[in-house]
């Protein structure tokens, strides 16, 4: 255990940019040794701000929701350490959880209502989420004492010891940051790190492997907020004061500012992007008035030339001084992994599926049942309404009408992180990945482990949920170069079966393929039929939308023929083949029997 | 009596360092004497106009010094949020030697100056008319402005001995200006026998003040009582002329100021009443004319009594200075101990820190000129 | 009577917030980049009119083509500052861009004109217009006109010329704009030129109606920004229905409740509308950005 625990910490030694390593030396050598009690003070602020801008990455950067409402956070924060200390003279080992309390309570209570909102209208709500906080602050006079604010507020007291402005301050804060920092990395860490970038860059893939996309911004936003309502708590007992300023715009885009020029991401981008930020205006404070505009063109200077961050930078940096080989390629599990835990039972039963879109039907009362073991094809000219009828099964579309039944449960309307979670997984027409992560990091999102790590797990099986995902590409011929690479760049054969083991790995016992041949060469197709069908007959069951009879024909225990949304013939693929109706829908009444479209 | 002692051994003691060190003797040590004092006011952001002003006053004062000190100022800004005032307070006393501060006008960012000035030491000179300042015990502020219990005294004295109206509505601003100042004026309302009939708070950056100027109005109020900033007031009282409003009308502080009055018409102007500490452009005081002739010719702008009230406060600092207080422990007991003729009033601590008791009333007549129309001399 | 003049009073408000918001969606609609510069750059216009009314006594009607122009070419260094380095970029990044270049205006504007609320030129001289009885200020006619004239122009530019039309395509797809020839680039240099032009107007007729001082660009800016959102992101009409509905909503609650009511009403408001209608009173027409 403590070999396990020694060699992990030598491997996050490893990883750690020396850059900043020698960055934290100098930081710590010059607050002790050569800081006045003046830059001491400036220190203590850039910590707290660093605090805040932690905990707007989570929203800002790994949620990516443009959140303008985390200076609503950082007021309310200040405001109730405030009060509760001077009021009711409570100790700071109740007020600063309190603080961090209502902060994230606020944020649970208007998340509901906001974190549906897409982009700008996310941003402007959050947006008046603080401006009325600032009016509350400015006129419930007797409360906050109104736009002069709350003055007398006593350094926090820990355990006797009262923390006065200076080195002691200075301790309190930056230690807070260090293991507010530590916590944030410790959370965006491992498979859950990748489950959260998957739920930002390509959410409909995240829910599609079980990861519950609304309930992960949930828990960033509210986590982000309680970070911003501890350092609001640090400033009011730093200044001893609390007034509306620090519901002010500025602060909001002092944070902002902070976490771009840091970077998105990363607990060293906050940090340095706060200590750079809150310096540069006492830098610029020879020019008097024109201070201010000093550090706007600094600002816009520095965007410029870094705009992933100077942590980006950094990175970057640091490649070009102790440039770092290639990461190995993935070691792949010894033994075979059980794909699926052999389903013990799978009984699917859709019974009158209807969906309408503006008074079209697209799905008209479609009946049919599927057991493990089997595949059904599904077929039908286009337009008629075969991958509504995937979306209604995986939850992507909501259906007017029918059951849709699974081992007894109707699973009709749920969210499809929900049914994913029940068994079902699905690969989309065109493959949805997550393009700024390797192939091998696409399936790996999906494995077990990232799926239901939630926010409780530490975060060290990463390299057991690559294995897991090379063995799955592995299985689908995928050479180890190829899952090195970002799938931004893989070819169109790659992607469609990366999408395939990324459904895989998320160990469903019914996989739903939406034309999984389409654009693939003979081999390539070859290939995936016989996987497919070893997956059949490991007790799996398939649907597959295809327009190619031959791909179908050695595949599919059981066609189902679609037009205008409704069924028009089932059977055995020789069977529909030969139907009149299926003909007359394929090719016109009058056009000629054999050969696929 | 105690004056006495205390002079007798400072004399003694002077007497002492010359016998010891007698290279420091004669006006070469007053001479070489360094006094410094930072200057701490908000140049940036919404309190900007304010802060200028004080700056300059400040300037004024210490570019120049009286023979027998030499003194050594840096200029900070304080921005808008309690943060920087006190990283700039930090700042300045990091390099040592600080005699005594200008303190910004601003209330809140005050506030958070307050309790390191008295862990420090120093102390403050300041304008700013926030009353609570002077209330908490502090021996190291001095508020060179009348503070808000005394000019909103004089606010509602004026609209009801003066203009003899009892149903007064009072518009304010949602800042600590407005806020502290509508307070003070509701007491001395009530204290009166007034009745506030109508009371609204608005914001600082509100355009349209006709809802406000109706609703007065329709409460039947027989004067408007305002207690906004600069432009604030200058939009209301345009907007009021044109919708041909014609209650009597006394304004806060910021209508005296010259760049105010420059926004309106003298016809908008005409009429309107303003409390303030003093009024430099009106005044027939040859040495403040020659002050604001100076002013002008320094800074390219209409002085007002921003200015001139912290050009007294840090006048009075150096007349400390040249009677010999040097450090900040001699400073504090220098403006704590004695009274100062400044060019505005009469300046002596009332024992919290207080120095201006004096307010007036300006009034703009028919040509839209100001006058000084009545002096509340020793209020409060 | 007093309903008149409150309505003509929240009509030019609303009508100057438009003009704002006008450049704002333009703007948007060309990069997907939001300009929270928008406010700031208005009141740049605003001093620019006061400082040139100062040098030259020109008449109001002259004055205004002048600024207009003036501040469009300075909204292309505008593009080229805050923009073009970063157009590969998240839209949040020039979000911040745009805000940095903001500060730089509203200091600079307080170093070179000092904090002083400033005085802006008529757009037409002499006092209010009596109309059958009625006593109307004559500038809030003015701004309720230019920005009348304002709209009309910019709609028949876009809908009517080759110009307009490069202009939309540009702002619905810029990758099928470059392949088809249009010079996409030079387009949204054009976009800003426009955007900015507006700001000047704007700053010009607010600096005359309401003065102008450094810090007026952020409450500018937010309503402006309330207004695009509610309207639909990236729908002119809407802004223009967004901004007047604002400016109304404003002066109805302060009448029967109070102004710090208006304040706090104002952004529940907001908070409710989005809740009902999660993309806006009036939709939205462009796809997903940001």
């Amino acid at each position: 255990m403590a070999t396990a625990w020694r060699r992990h910490v030598a491997r996050v030694a490893a990883g750690l940019n020396p850059l900043y390593a020698a960055g934290a030396v100098f930081l710590v050598v010059y607050a002790q040794v050569f800081a006045n009690s003046y830059d001491q003070r400036v220190l203590a602020i850039a910590g707290i701000y660093a605090l805040l801008v932690i905990g707007y990455q989570f929203v800002f950067g790994h949620a990516g929701a443009l959140s303008l409402a985390q200076a609503a956070f950082f007021g309310l924060g200040a405001y109730v350490t405030a009060l509760l200390a001077t009021r009711l003279g409570w100790p700071f080992l109740v007020t600063f959880p309190a603080s961090l309390g209502a902060a994230a309570a606020l944020a649970a209570l208007v998340a509901l209502p906001v974190l549906r909102l897409e982009s700008h209208y996310f941003a402007l709500a959050t947006l008046a989420i603080g401006q009325a906080a600032l009016a509350a602050a400015v006129n419930w006079e007797s409360l906050t004492g109104g736009s002069v604010g709350l003055g007398g507020v006593p350094p926090p007291s820990l355990f006797g010891f009262a923390i006065a402005p200076g080195t002691r301050m200075l301790v309190l804060i930056w230690g807070l940051v260090a293991i507010g920092g530590a916590v944030a990395w410790l959370l965006i860490r491992g498979p859950r790190g990748l489950a959260i970038r998957a739920a930002r860059e390509a959410p409909m893939a995240a829910g599609a492997v079980g990861i519950d996309t609304g309930r992960m911004r949930f828990t960033l936003f509210v986590l982000g907020a309680a970070y911003g309502g501890g350092a609001g708590a640090l400033h009011a007992h730093l200044l001893g004061v609390v007034s509306p300023e620090v519901l002010r715009l500025p602060v909001m885009v002092s944070c902002l500012a902070m976490t771009i020029i840091g970077g998105r991401t990363r607990v060293a981008g906050a940090i340095i992007g706060a200590l750079l930020l809150v310096h540069l205006p006492e830098w610029f404070r020879f020019a008097e008035r024109y201070g201010p505009l000093v550090y706007g063109l600094a600002l816009l200077a520095t965007i410029v030339v870094a705009p992933d961050g100077l942590t980006g930078a950094a990175t970057r940096l640091r490649q070009f001084l102790w440039p770092e080989s290639p990461p190995p390629p993935p070691e792949i599990l010894p033994r075979a992994v059980g794909l699926f835990h052999a389903p013990a039972e799978i009984d699917l039963k859709v019974i009158e599926l209807s969906k309408q879109f503006g008074g079209v039907a697209a799905v008209r009362e479609v009946s049919f049942a599927l057991r493990g073991g089997e595949i059904i094809g599904l077929i039908g000219p286009n337009g008629s309404g075969k991958t509504t009828i995937l979306n209604l099964i995986t939850g992507t579309e909501r259906p007017d009408g029918g059951k849709i039944v699974l081992n007894g449960e109707d699973i009709a309307g749920w969210n499809p992180h929900r049914i994913a979670r029940r068994g079902i997984g699905r690969a989309f027409q065109t493959p949805i990945l997550v393009e700024s992560m390797t192939a091998l990091d696409n399936v790996a999102l999906a494995t077990h482990t990232a799926v239901t790590a939630g926010l409780s797990y530490p975060g060290r099986r990463l390299a057991a949920a690559r294995a897991e995902a090379a063995s799955l590409l592995g299985g689908l011929e995928i050479e180890s170069s190829a899952m090195q690479r970002w799938a931004a760049d893989l070819p169109h054969g790659v992607r469609r079966r990366v999408e395939i083991a990324r459904a895989l790995a998320a160990r469903p016992r019914i996989l739903v393929l939406d034309e999984p041949a389409a654009g693939l060469d003979e081999a390539e197709r070859n290939a995936l039929r016989t996987a497919l069908r070893d997956l059949a007959a490991q007790g799996m069951a398939l649907i597959v939308i295809e327009h190619d009879f031959h791909f179908l024909s050695g595949l599919a225990s059981r066609l189902i023929c679609l037009d205008a949304g409704q069924v028009i013939a089932q059977g055995t693929v020789e069977a529909v083949r030969r139907d009149k109706l299926v003909e007359a829908a394929f090719f016109g009444p009058t056009a000629g029997a054999d050969g696929a479209p | 009596m105690r004056l006495i002692q205390t002079n007798v051994a400072m004399i003694a003691l002077a007497a002492a360092i010359v016998l010891v060190h007698p290279a420091s003797i004669g006006p070469a040590m007053a001479q070489t004497a360094t006094i410094r004092i930072p200057v701490l006011v908000p140049l940036t952001g919404p309190l900007a106009l304010e802060g200028t002003s004080q700056r300059n006053g400040a300037v004024m004062a210490l570019s120049n010094p009286p023979a027998g000190v030499r003194l050594e100022y840096e200029v900070l800004d304080t921005g808008a949020a309690p943060e920087t005032a006190v990283n700039a307070l930090e700042r300045a006393l990091a390099r040592g030697g600080v005699s005594v501060i200008v303190a910004p006008i601003f209330g809140a960012q005050m506030l958070a100056m307050l309790p390191i000035a008295a862990e420090r030491r120093v102390p403050l000179i300041t304008i700013s008319g926030t009353a609570q300042l002077t209330e908490m015990g502090n021996p190291y502020v001095f508020r060179f402005f009348p503070n808000d219990s005394v000019a909103k005294n004089a606010h509602a004295l004026y609209v009801v001995e003066a203009l003899g109206k009892k149903r007064p509505a009072v518009l304010f601003q949602t800042t600590a200006y407005g806020q502290s100042g509508r307070q003070h004026l509701a007491a001395n309302f009530a204290r009166l026998g007034a009745t506030v009939v109508f009371e609204e708070g608005l914001d600082i950056n509100l355009k349209d003040f006709l809802p406000a100027l109706i609703k007065a109005k329709q409460a039947s109020a027989d004067a408007l009582v305002l207690q906004l900033h600069a432009a604030p007031t200058a939009l209301l009282l345009r907007q009021a002329a044109s919708m041909g409003l014609s209650l009597p009308i006394v304004a806060g502080s910021a209508m005296h100021q010259p760049t105010t009055a420059a926004l309106l018409q003298p016809a908008e102007r005409k009429g309107v009443c303003a409390e303030s500490a003093s009024s430099p452009v009106s005044s027939v005081d040859p040495a403040v004319e020659r002050w604001v002739a100076a002013y002008r010719r320094e800074f390219g702008a209409e002085p007002d009594d921003f200015a001139l009230t912290q050009y007294d406060g840090v006048r009075m600092a150096i007349d400390a200075a040249v009677q010999g207080a040097r450090g900040p422990e001699e400073m504090r007991a220098a403006l704590a101990s004695r009274s100062f003729q400044g060019l505005a009033m009469a300046y002596k601590s009332d024992g919290v820190g207080n120095m201006a008791h004096d307010a007036i009333i300006m009034c703009y007549d028919d040509q839209g000129r100001p006058r000084i129309d009545r002096r509340y001399p020793r209020l409060g | 009577m007093s309903a008149i003049q409150l309505t003509a009073n929240g009509l030019a408000l609303g009508a100057s917030y438009a003009l704002v918001a006008l450049g704002f969606v333009l703007i948007v609609n060309a990069t997907g980049a939001v300009n929270f510069a928008q406010g700031d750059l208005a009141v740049a216009g605003g001093f620019l009119t006061v400082a040139l009314a100062g040098a030259m006594n020109l008449p109001g009607g002259v004055l205004l083509p002048i600024a207009m122009a003036a501040m469009a070419g300075f909204g292309v260094v505008f593009a080229y500052l805050a923009y073009f380095p970063l157009r590969r970029q998240p839209p949040a990044t020039v979000f911040i861009s745009t805000i940095a270049l903001g500060i730089v205006l509203e200091n600079g504007a307080n170093g070179l004109f000092g904090a002083a609320p400033r005085l802006g030129p008529p757009l037409l001289p002499g006092g209010p217009v009596e109309l059958s009885g009625l006593v109307l200020p004559r500038q809030s006619l003015a701004i309720v006109a230019v920005t009348c004239v304002a709209i009309a122009g910019l709609h028949l530019v876009l809908m009517h010329t080759q110009f307009g039309r490069r202009l939309r395509a540009t702002a619905q797809d810029a990758e099928m704009a470059r392949a088809v020839g249009i010079p996409v680039g030079v387009m949204i240099a054009w976009t800003f030129a426009l955007a900015t032009g507006l700001a000047g107007a704007a700053g010009m007729l607010l600096s005359n109606q309401f003065f102008v001082a450094p810090g007026d660009g952020t409450n500018l800016m937010l309503k402006a920004y309330i207004a695009v959102t509610i309207g639909g992101w990236g729908r002119v009409w809407g802004a223009v229905a967004g901004a007047l509905i604002v400016a109304f909503f404003e002066t109805i609650v302060a009448v029967l409740l109070s102004q710090s009511a208006a304040e706090m009403l104002l952004y529940l408001a907001v908070l409710g509308v989005l809740g009902l209608r999660p993309r806006g009173l009036f939709g939205e027409t462009i796809g997903r950005r940001a």
